[in-house]
């Protein structure tokens, strides 16, 4: 694989690191998920560009708006819990009611 | 030239004086209110010199006075017509009137607007007096609206009371309906027969008087209070009792059955208004004097009362006798003014009481009133040779006799016990017995102007009828034979009435009250009549509007059907599966570790 491709995949993975570990914010879990969002995108549209995949070449417009559709939801989470808890520490995810 | 026209002009102009002096300085004098009883007296007087002459030779007379306008091809002018009805009905409200002005000078003596009360008495006095003499429907119709606004300013006299202003607007909605009736007459009688005065009326012939006679029937539902459009009549106890005593009891209310008398020319030939009369009649007497079995306000018993013997008079009409209606009318004015002025005086007496389960014990304490209530009584429920005797026997004679619907007939007589019954309950709970009021009252009743009112109508209530009825001349022929039982119909269902009502109060009077049977709740809600009309109507079209505007299309269909229902059913299924305990960070771990697992582990393929 060339040497682009291997730096793309590799900020993948370092978003997806960050987001499967980290430590009392759960802000920081959905920044690195736009940063998954965005590593996706531009190892697609090399990709599409370099082996001129014409027909394949609304998928990064596709993937762009599922991904705001996401990041909205999340930032709705995050405010559902913020309202409640005044922070978004992700130790107020517990099951107790008030 | 006699003086017949010149006599009764003056009696009228007479009553009127006092109203054009109503804004001078004699208006503010404490005086006024004699001037007033005075000037009725002094008309009353001038007035039976006509009445005297046409009974000695039957002279009428009709008095065209001033031609108001023509509209193209109507003759519009001011007449009054003074034949037998207007002759005889005139003396007698007046008499009674007199008694009643000379009343309220006792009663409403603490008033500070006693001189607007009297001035209102006498308008409606007037306007009464313009209805009665009445040539043309216009005339008529003005007579009309006229007494409606006075009862409605005196209904209303108390006006800071919420129940004396909804009693007052009610008198007038439901007499404007009954008005409905009188229009759609008067221009019936203007597109076909082209006049509004009686004698082209009752000379033009045409093949069906139906539609007029039925606006006529209905103008005489509104005012005088049959059944359908009743409820006002009770309500309007809510004004003071001369004003109980004068409008409804002799005056106003008579009013729509004078209506149909006058047109009895017309009707004498319609058998399908009468019948229609004849029942319409028959259901008043019988559902009112069924409400004022259980009623509890001596006022409210005597208006009811007064609704029954409305209805007897449309019976009276409905089968062919306007002439017994009219001798009704008058006799029922004597003792019915004076039921209401000892019920003023009982109720003045004890401090302002009205229920007659706080009453009792008043035949030592008020002997002249107890009296005058008895005798009273006794007229209404016909005891022979009094007053009422002369005109209600001879009613339940004639339709006795008279080819007429059997069932009500039937229903005239049961009324006709139950008369007697609440006539019973009034003097037993108000006059026999221990007394049931506070003790801390001065009861007297010594006062000149109550007692000679009050005998004035006693002695017109026992001799009235004689007088007036071996005076008059003699107009549809009595049934002269007739079996034995039919005479003492009348006499054996009165009886009955006055015989079990006494045992029932006697037995039943140490006994506790249990709950209300169904019958009893029918009867003392008024058949639940004004429930239903005064407040079902109402309800229904704001929760039909409330149900159909406010819930189906805003909360249902736009609010509830996509967004809420989405979100609501997203929210239970979510609670209902998931079993999660929120533990994110265990769970991104242990992900993560599976991944690296999974890479380093199977990286050795091959």
């Amino acid at each position: 694989m060339s040497m682009v491709y291997i730096n793309i995949f590799l900020a993948f993975i370092l978003s997806l690191m960050g987001m499967l570990v980290y430590r009392s914010h759960l802000m920081s879990s959905l920044l690195c998920l736009e940063g998954m969002m965005l590593s996706l995108f531009v190892m697609m549209s090399v990709t599409i560009l370099n082996n001129h995949l014409t027909l394949a070449s609304m998928m990064p417009i596709v993937l762009l708006v599922f991904a705001a559709c996401e990041a909205a939801l999340g930032l709705s989470l995050l405010v559902m819990v913020s309202n409640t808890y005044g922070t978004d520490y992700v130790q107020n995810l517990n099951l107790l009611q008030c | 030239m006699n003086m017949f026209s010149s006599c009764m002009i003056t009696a009228l102009v007479i009553l009127t004086l006092p109203i054009i002096m109503s804004s001078t300085k004699l208006y503010k004098n404490k005086l006024y209110p004699y001037y007033v009883k005075t000037a009725t007296s002094y008309a009353f007087m001038i007035s039976m010199i006509p009445t005297m002459m046409f009974i000695y030779s039957g002279q009428e007379t009709i008095i065209s006075n001033w031609h108001w306008m023509t509209i193209q091809t109507m003759k519009l002018s001011m007449s009054f017509k003074l034949d037998y009805f207007s002759m005889i009905f005139v003396p007698v409200a007046l008499f009674v009137t007199w008694s009643i002005m000379e009343f309220s000078m006792w009663y409403m003596h603490s008033d500070p607007y006693i001189n607007r009360f009297f001035k209102y008495l006498l308008l409606f006095l007037i306007t009464m007096m313009v209805l009665v003499t009445a040539n043309n429907m216009f005339q008529l119709f003005i007579g009309w609206e006229g007494v409606g606004i006075m009862s409605f300013l005196l209904i209303g006299w108390w006006y800071g009371r919420t129940d004396a202003n909804t009693a007052a607007l009610q008198a007038v909605l439901y007499n404007r309906i009954g008005d409905v009736g009188f229009i759609m007459t008067m221009a019936w009688f203007l597109l076909n027969l082209n006049t509004w005065d009686l004698q082209q009326i009752f000379i033009t012939t045409n093949d069906n008087f139906n539609l007029p006679l039925l606006g006529l029937l209905l103008a005489a539902t509104g005012k005088s209070a049959q059944f359908g459009l009743h409820p006002w009549l009770p309500s309007a106890m809510e004004g003071p009792t001369p004003v109980s005593a004068l409008l409804h009891s002799s005056t106003m209310v008579v009013a729509g059955v004078f209506l149909l008398i006058r047109f009895h020319p017309l009707m004498e030939h319609n058998q399908t208004i009468q019948t229609l009369t004849l029942c319409l009649g028959a259901i008043t007497t019988l559902f009112t004097a069924i409400c004022a079995l259980t009623q509890n306000d001596i006022k409210k018993i005597v208006a009811f009362s007064t609704s029954s013997q409305l209805g007897l008079m449309m019976v009276t009409i409905g089968i062919n006798q306007p002439y017994l209606a009219f001798l009704h009318i008058c006799t029922h004015a004597f003792f019915k003014a004076m039921l209401f002025m000892c019920s003023g005086s009982v109720i003045h007496s004890l401090n302002d009481e009205q229920d007659i389960r706080k009453m009792g014990g008043l035949f030592k304490v008020l002997p002249f009133t107890t009296t005058s209530l008895i005798i009273g009584s006794l007229a209404l429920t016909g005891m022979p040779f009094l007053t009422g005797f002369y005109s209600k026997d001879l009613i339940i004679e004639s339709a006795n006799t008279s080819n007429t619907n059997a069932w009500a007939l039937l229903i005239t007589l049961v009324a006709t016990s139950l008369t007697a019954a609440y006539s019973t309950r009034i003097m037993f709970f108000a006059l026999l017995g221990q007394p049931r009021f506070s003790p801390m009252i001065l009861i007297n009743e010594n006062n000149p102007l109550l007692i000679n009112s009050i005998k004035r109508l006693l002695i017109g209530s026992v001799f009235a009828g004689y007088i007036i009825s071996h005076s008059i001349t003699p107009t549809t022929i009595p049934q002269m034979t007739m079996p034995h039982y039919l005479k003492m119909t009348a006499l054996a269902v009165t009886t009955l009435g006055f015989i079990l009502a006494l045992e029932l109060n006697l037995t039943t009077q140490g006994l506790k009250f249990n709950y209300p049977s169904n019958y009893f709740k029918f009867s003392s809600l008024l058949g639940y009549y004004p429930t239903i009309m005064h407040r079902l109507t109402p309800k229904t079209s704001l929760t039909i509007s409330q149900k159909s505007a406010s819930m189906l299309l805003d909360s249902i269909w736009l609010e509830n059907t996509l967004p809420k229902s989405i979100s609501y059913f997203q929210m239970k299924s979510s609670t209902l599966i998931s079993n999660q305990k929120g533990l994110i960070k265990l769970y991104f771990l242990s992900f993560m570790l599976t991944m690296i697992l999974s890479l380093l582990i199977l990286n050795y393929h091959g």
